[in-house]
């Protein structure tokens, strides 16, 4: 049950009321008070006063002033008039209902209108700042446009100025010179003309003639330079500077930010070629050039060469346990094992070379060639013709143009038919 | 700041890898490679806000690169390296047969510097070209067929290809040293005065372009610009025996730096061209001592410092070649690989 406040005091005068209602001991914030043109209403629970007033009011303008335990309405009237009283007297409970829900649908339209209101204006300020922001970075742009046409416009003037200059300049180089020039050939027929009248009473020898030589250019730079000679120093002496470059494997250039692919490159390289399984109690009896599979295939060439096939094969195997990787090796060792009737293991090390060989590139064609060939000669000389023509008939598509191989590959395949047709 | 302004520029129809100012003139020269094999010579004179082409010269094969650096001013010869190894020196009134010509080196020239002419520095005139090949020759044009001077690889060493050649220290007649930049990095300085190797350091990158910021001084400054974005500033004073010459670097960018150019009316501006079309005008400051004791008591050089003062781009191709006018003041040219060479004009050049 709200508790009515009921005493307070009010004064009039013709345009303004003036309310003072006491609200001892109570906390007032303006969330409490409520007020519309003809309805007011402080409510702070469980206490509430509420009035409806004797005529309308500008509740706009009116104020409230909460001050110490009373809060002081100044209310001014919307038409001035003397009230007879504060509220209207006879005020029923509808009309009292149908006023306040009034009063409160009052407030909020006028609430929704503000805060509308409020929106549209914020629109209008935010598209005038941007406009006013627009013109500035546009003033901003042409001052720097102009700034910058002037500087141009000067500097070609300028340009031209000196360009005139220039001009001037040559030409009246030109006129001086050939002014020059002129004077220089007077004077030279000057002196022959002395010259010939001092020969001619002598006798009428030799008679040079001077080509006077038009003023263009190529001559009186010709005087000119003729001078400067003298006082340049003769031409240096031959000689040369041997140099030595910063080594580099790549033929390309050097980038900082290649440089680690190009280390990574190397390294691999190099693991490539190095020792692969090393057994190290039998290699230290070696000598240092022995433990190079490359020098050690290079000695079973050469005992090849010379027909010591057993050697040459130690040479291989000591090789091929130091770095079973290199493909020659292998080819080697087959050729050899070919010659000592070995076709087995002629037939092993072939494979063994061609699986090395992959992948197929042109580099390694010829070493494909003579793997395909020594293994299909081996596997002829064990009678399995139809093996060793197909790895004839494989050499050949390498190279085709190899006769001995295409008449081997003839061979086999008379012989292939010959004995089908016996059998 | 100083602007860099643009003045005028042209497009053409052939591949330019060189542009150079004529001496005392307006006029400037655009070498290079036209489409059918052949070398082109343009001569452009600047009218207006125009280039006006004055003359065409065509040649069997195609032409790198140029000067006027060995030439007197009243005669203004121009030599010319082309790709295959020929060493030409054209008078430009009478173009069709050179004044002097030599079959210099077995692979293009790709790089040529001149001192001795246009009344700068003292001495003989002479060229020096640098070649794929690997050697660096000096040319004297009162000598035929033979070089006065050849830095070649020792027999039985594998060439590298020579990118850029400069020379400096020209300050009196016998006086004269050669620097060479190599694409596997090295920077060689040769002494022509006592016919040996004087310094040689590597710079980890390709050496694109090397210039002393004069050749008519005792050599003052070298700078040296390469492959990553990458320069070298080398103050060439003092020499130490082991360290070398001291030096500064910048990176600018990723892009290999084409050329470098110092404004020949102020040894400590130079501007630097760079592959992704862009430019860069830079100061170098010294530093309060240039020369300092190490712990041994020998003398050490002490690098300055380097700052940018604008940066422009131009264009989406490198820009391969770069020349400042000797008469004007922040004029130049540059000529780019989107076959367009372009006048500038850099101001306040003065308020540096």
């Amino acid at each position: 049950m709200p508790v009515w406040l009921r005493e307070y005091r009010w004064r009039q005068t013709a345009s303004a009321v003036y309310l003072s209602l006491p609200v001892r001991g109570l906390r007032v914030t303006p969330a409490n008070i409520f007020c519309t043109d003809q309805y007011l209403k402080v409510s702070i629970p469980p206490f509430i006063f509420e009035a409806i007033l004797y005529a309308p009011i500008d509740d706009t303008n009116s104020t409230a002033k909460i001050g110490n335990g009373i809060i002081f309405f100044t209310l001014y009237k919307k038409e001035a008039a003397v009230w007879d009283s504060l509220t209207l007297a006879n005020a029923n409970k509808e009309k009292l209902q149908y006023l306040r829900e009034n009063a409160v649908l009052k407030a909020h339209e006028k609430a929704k209108e503000e805060t509308e209101a409020k929106k549209v204006t914020k629109q209008e300020h935010k598209k005038y700042a941007l406009e006013a922001t627009m013109k500035l970075e546009e003033a901003e742009r042409k001052r720097i446009e102009d700034l910058k046409e002037k500087e141009r416009q000067k500097v070609t003037k300028e340009l031209e100025l000196w360009k005139k200059q220039q001009d001037a300049a040559e030409k009246q180089k030109r006129v001086q010179k050939e002014g020059e020039l002129h004077q220089e050939v007077e004077q030279l027929k000057e002196k022959k003309k002395e010259k010939i009248n001092k020969i001619l009473p002598n006798e009428g020898t030799s008679e040079t003639r001077i080509k006077v030589t038009k003023g263009c250019r190529g001559s009186y730079s010709m005087f000119s330079e003729n001078l400067k000679e003298e006082q340049l120093p003769a031409p240096r002496s031959a000689a040369t500077i041997k140099i030595n470059f910063t080594s580099r494997v790549f033929p390309t250039a050097l980038r900082e930010s290649r440089v680690a692919e190009e280390e990574e490159w190397l390294h691999k390289q190099t693991e490539a070629r190095r020792t692969v399984s090393a057994d190290l109690s039998e290699l230290e009896d070696l000598k240092e050039e022995e433990k190079n599979p490359d020098w050690l295939k290079d000695k079973g060439n050469k005992m090849f060469a010379t027909g010591n096939y057993l050697a040459a094969v130690n040479a291989y195997n000591l090789a091929v346990r130091l770095n079973n990787k290199l493909p020659p090796l292998y080819l080697n060792r087959a050729a050899c094992h070919l010659k000592l009737r070995n076709l087995h293991k002629a037939i092993e090390d072939s494979s063994k070379a061609l699986e090395l060989l992959t992948p197929p590139v042109p580099d390694n064609e010829n070493a494909r060639v003579k793997a395909y060939v020594r293994r299909g000669t081996a596997f002829c000389q064990l009678e399995l013709y139809t093996e060793g023509l197909q790895d004839y008939e494989a050499a050949l598509k390498i190279d085709p143009k190899n006769k001995n191989i295409e008449k081997d590959a003839e061979k086999i395949r008379h012989l292939i038919q010959g004995t089908t047709q016996d059998s | 700041r100083p602007q860099v302004v643009s003045h005028a520029q042209q497009a053409l129809n052939y591949t330019l890898f060189d542009c150079k100012w004529v001496p005392r003139s307006a006029r400037l020269l655009c070498l290079g490679s036209a489409a059918r094999g052949s070398g082109l010579l343009q001569l452009y004179e600047l009218r207006g806000g125009r280039l006006a082409l004055l003359r065409e010269i065509e040649k069997a094969k195609p032409l790198k690169c140029g000067t006027f650096g060995a030439t007197s001013l009243q005669q203004r010869y121009f030599a010319t390296g082309d790709f295959g190894g020929n060493l030409n020196i054209w008078n430009l009134e009478a173009p069709e047969i050179p004044v002097y010509s030599v079959k210099g080196h077995k692979e293009i020239i790709n790089s040529i510097d001149g001192v001795g002419g246009l009344g700068i520095g003292e001495g003989a005139p002479e060229i020096v070209t640098g070649s794929r090949d690997g050697t660096v020759k000096v040319w004297d044009p009162r000598q035929k067929d033979t070089p006065v001077a050849n830095m070649e690889p020792v027999q039985g060493e594998s060439k590298r290809d020579c990118w850029t050649v400069a020379f400096g220290n020209a300050y009196n007649q016998e006086e004269r040293v050669v620097c060479a930049g190599y694409d596997n990095g090295d920077i060689k300085l040769f002494d022509l005065k006592t016919m040996s190797l004087r310094w040689e350091t590597n710079i980890k990158n390709g050496v694109c372009s090397v210039e002393f910021d004069r050749k008519d001084v005792n050599m003052n400054k070298l700078v040296a610009t390469s492959l990553e974005g990458k320069f070298h500033v080398f103050d060439m004073r003092t020499q130490h025996p082991t360290k070398g010459f001291a030096s500064v670097s910048e990176k600018v960018q990723k892009s290999t730096i084409w050329q470098v150019r110092h404004l020949p009316q102020n040894r400590d501006i130079f501007m630097t061209s760079g592959g992704a079309g862009s430019l860069h005008l830079w100061k170098y400051e010294y530093p309060s001592q240039r020369s300092k004791k190490d712990s041994e008591g020998a003398e050490m050089g002490v690098a300055g410092s380097l700052s940018l003062l604008q940066n422009v781009t131009l264009s989406t191709q490198p820009i391969s070649s770069l020349d400042w006018s000797p008469d004007k003041k922040g004029l130049c040219v540059c000529g780019a690989f989107d076959q367009t060479v372009r006048v500038l004009i850099v101001t306040k050049l003065n308020k540096v």
